[in-house]
């Protein structure tokens, strides 16, 4: 038997989905795509399915758990706890608690190769990378397989593991390492907004017929910790609708959580006012009654205008300590509706991250919380890319969607749905455009990882496929030829070597450009990407770098050679592998070739 | 043996006596498994006492909804609203917590205020109540549903752990 796993690596939570491959089985066929339900420690001593493996991991010391309580059906002594446990034990002591690991594996200003997590963990405990930490969920997805599939080896299946639209290069390619490292073996990336519209493909296999030529399709994507935007056109392709992704919004740390945290600050504000302080670890237990409060006060048919949050005494004296809040309708309505989906017009672009000499090193979250603003400024950004007509715009050169599709747990409120084709529409009218279609999506909580089964069989030509590409343009820096001038650093040209939308297994080599490196010396380039520049040729050189472009971890590249030293003539060449990484490579004239490594190791310069 | 006769036999067999003797076995080319072990009751290393599971049973009520606690404070002192506002979120964890352990099910699924008759008729799973006459009652007005644990599913006990440890001791390092 052989099956396409499919895996939705989620900040907050991981879930894993599955489909049997059946190699004769008609194209037009409903897959059967089933999730598995993962077992993990939920107490100590107790294993027990969940249809979601939450994304935390617990770094064990030797007064948490009791001897023996933390064995699970496939490893009697655990060294880590991964799941529910590690949620629930980090609660009561966040020091040895990973989270995020997803978030901190996008960000360029730490190595995220290093042992940096916890981050807050004190003095002894032991620390694991960014890279360790995935690698840990993917771990535990694959073992956890192989207790419940004993016939269907995992490393013997086709699996695909989702990574945000919005993760450059690096970021996908220590997803692919972790991966590796975890033990997978055929393994692919495929980003998240993708996953989703193939699990509404999967759903609605009359898709063809909910949709038409020239449709352009929105995906808001906003899980737990990051927010997602892309844009899929409906194009044709031999007479038949195809798609295609057309853009990417970049990376965002804005998510469910934020909300309820902002919801819990409210209520502990509410109660200073009364003159409780609550503790650090009280809001905590306020955050987590703020977000069911929330749920049942969003409900569809919800009634009660008011939910109760308490917080229990801390001590046995239960009642005596209780601290009784409440959270009401307009509460939510207000902090969500105002705070996160303000109504704003198309041109009101969110606040930049200010730059502060001294900054607490940690996770870059988004500065402005206004997830409108943010959706603002993804379809603007489209204005400036002309060769993609596929692409819908108004006049002001806004990208116009016909169609939004809703992912992510957040997105399960109406309300927050509502509000959003409200202020969609309303870019729209303005733009002299009808409003937008709401595709009908459903479990929102687990549509990645089926529609990343389904886009297996897709691979297999069993489906219908998106096309896309890599999502950025990509540069290497290089130093103009100048007089120095001291003080002054020479100015930096950005030489394209990846154009936008390149598709994955081709190959381009860079024209009219080599470069000389030292043998056995390692040399080392910046290297930037863009969501937005689109129509830059392989081999286009950009004078002005300005904001449109953003700096990653620089590449590096080691020359050895037999023949001892000297300069070598190289030029660049760049792949894009089969699974969607990126590679570019150093090739000189007589064929011989380098790969370029990026260099994580290092904090990249602001 | 003919074919028809061990087609035949076979059915008779197995619809009677719910197996095939040991003579029927070798000309279908079957084989008998040997029978699962009966469980010892010996394998757990240190033995269990009755009493584990219900010291169980309210360690994971104190764990997940605190109701140790609230049973045992005083609360005499406090109105019915702080009591009420603790109780709510008590009660709903208290309830999914028991669920998902144990299956209740009414010993009797009926209507309660209406004419029942019981079909068993042992005195700890039906218990008449008022005028109730000398001989054995068919019948009367259902008063209580009753509850039977239906399915119970506990994890199993840690032999190291001592169990009458129904919460731990909380020390916060500040």
């Amino acid at each position: 038997m052989k099956y396409v796993i499919g895996i939705d690596l989620g900040t907050t939570n991981s879930a894993l989905a599955y489909t049997e491959f059946k190699p004769n089985a008609d194209r037009f066929d409903k897959p059967d795509v089933r999730l598995m339900e993962i077992p993990q420690l939920v107490n100590p001593g107790e294993v027990r399915d969940e249809s979601l493996l939450p994304s935390s991991l617990y770094i064990p010391g030797a007064s948490d758990f009791p001897a023996g309580s933390l064995a699970l059906p496939w490893n009697p002594e655990p060294e880590f706890v991964t799941g529910r446990l590690a949620q629930k034990r980090g609660v009561e002591n966040a020091g040895r608690l990973v989270v995020s690991a997803k978030s901190w594996l996008s960000h360029s200003g730490v190595d995220r190769t290093a042992p940096i997590l916890p981050w807050t963990a004190p003095e002894g405990v032991r620390k694991v990378s960014p890279v360790d930490a995935s690698a840990e969920y993917l771990k535990h997805l694959r073992q956890a397989w192989d207790a419940k599939m004993p016939d269907a080896p995992f490393t013997e299946q086709q699996v695909l593991v989702t990574v945000p639209a919005s993760f450059d290069a690096v970021a996908r390619e220590l997803t692919l390492e972790a991966a590796q490292r975890a033990g997978f073996c055929d393994v692919a990336l495929l980003e998240e907004p993708q996953a989703a519209f193939y699990a509404w493909i999967e759903r609605h296999q009359d898709w063809r017929e909910r949709v038409k030529l020239g449709d352009l399709i929105l995906v808001v994507d906003i899980g737990g910790g990051t927010t997602d935007f892309t844009l899929i056109a409906v194009t044709e392709q031999a007479g038949e609708l195809a798609l295609e992704r057309m853009a990417v919004g970049e990376h965002i740390l804005l998510g469910g959580d934020n909300m309820d945290l902002a919801l819990a600050r409210m209520v502990a504000d509410q109660l200073a006012q009364k003159g409780t302080r609550i503790d650090s670890f009280q809001l905590h237990a306020l955050w987590q009654n703020c977000r069911i409060a929330k749920e049942k006060l969003l409900a569809p048919g919800a009634k009660s205008k008011e939910q109760p949050v308490t917080i229990l005494g801390k001590g046995t004296g239960l009642v005596g300590g209780t601290i009784k809040a409440a959270v009401t309708r307009d509460d939510v309505d207000r902090v969500l509706g105002e705070g996160f989906f303000p109504r704003v017009t198309s041109s009101d672009l969110p606040q930049r991250q200010r730059r502060f000499g001294l900054q607490e090193i940690g996770l870059p979250y988004a500065a402005d919380a206004a997830v409108t603003k943010h959706l603002a400024r993804f379809l603007r950004q489209q204005a400036s890319s002309t060769e993609h007509e596929r692409v819908r715009r108004g006049a002001s050169g806004l990208a116009a969607p016909t169609h939004v599709l809703f992912n992510g747990g957040v997105l399960h409120a109406r309300l927050i749905r509502d509000r959003l084709i409200e202020v969609l529409n309303a870019w729209l009218g303005e733009e002299g455009f009808s409003p937008v279609q709401p595709l009908a999506g459903e479990d929102l909580m687990h549509a990645v990882s089926r529609g990343a089964a389904y886009y297996g069989l897709a691979l297999q030509g069993k489906g219908v496929r998106i096309r896309g590409g890599v999502p950025r343009t990509y540069y290497v820096g290089i130093e103009s030829a100048m007089p120095a001038v001291p003080g002054i650093p020479a100015p930096l040209k950005a030489l394209t070597v990846a154009p936008f939308g390149m598709e994955e297994g081709t190959a381009v080599t860079i024209p009219g450009r080599e470069f000389g490196l030292i043998v056995g010396e390692p040399a080392e380039f910046r290297f930037f990407s863009s969501t937005v520049r689109k129509n830059d040729a392989p081999g286009a050189l950009i004078e002005d770098l300005g904001d449109d472009l953003q700096e990653l971890s620089p590449i590096e590249v080691n020359l050895t050679s037999a023949d001892g030293t000297g300069t070598v003539p190289v030029s660049f060449e760049t792949v894009v592998t089969e699974t969607g990484v990126l590679q570019l490579w150093c090739v000189a004239r007589d064929g011989r070739r380098w790969k370029l490594e990026f260099n994580v190791r290092e904090r990249v310069a602001q | 043996m003919g074919r028809i006769w061990l087609a035949i036999s076979s059915f008779f067999l197995i619809l009677f006596r719910g197996a095939l003797p040991d003579d029927a076995l070798a000309p279908l080319g079957l084989v008998r498994r040997a029978a699962p072990k009966a469980q010892t009751t010996t394998a757990a290393p240190t033995a269990a006492r009755v009493s584990d599971g219900a010291l169980q049973i309210l360690s994971i009520l104190q764990r997940d909804s605190r109701l140790v606690d609230f049973i045992m404070e005083d609360v005499t002192g406090y109105s019915d609203e702080q009591v009420g506002a603790a109780v709510r979120g008590l009660h709903d964890q208290a309830r999914e917590s028991l669920s998902r352990y144990v299956k209740l099910d009414p010993v009797i699924d009926g209507v309660e205020g209406t004419f029942t008759k019981p079909v068993v008729s042992d005195p700890a799973a039906v218990k008449f109540i008022g005028n109730v006459p000398a001989g054995k009652p068919s019948g009367g007005l259902l008063r209580h549903k009753g509850w039977r644990a239906g399915k119970i599913d506990l994890p199993a006990l840690n032999p190291k752990q001592d169990a009458a440890i129904i919460a731990p001791a909380e020390i916060e390092i500040e």
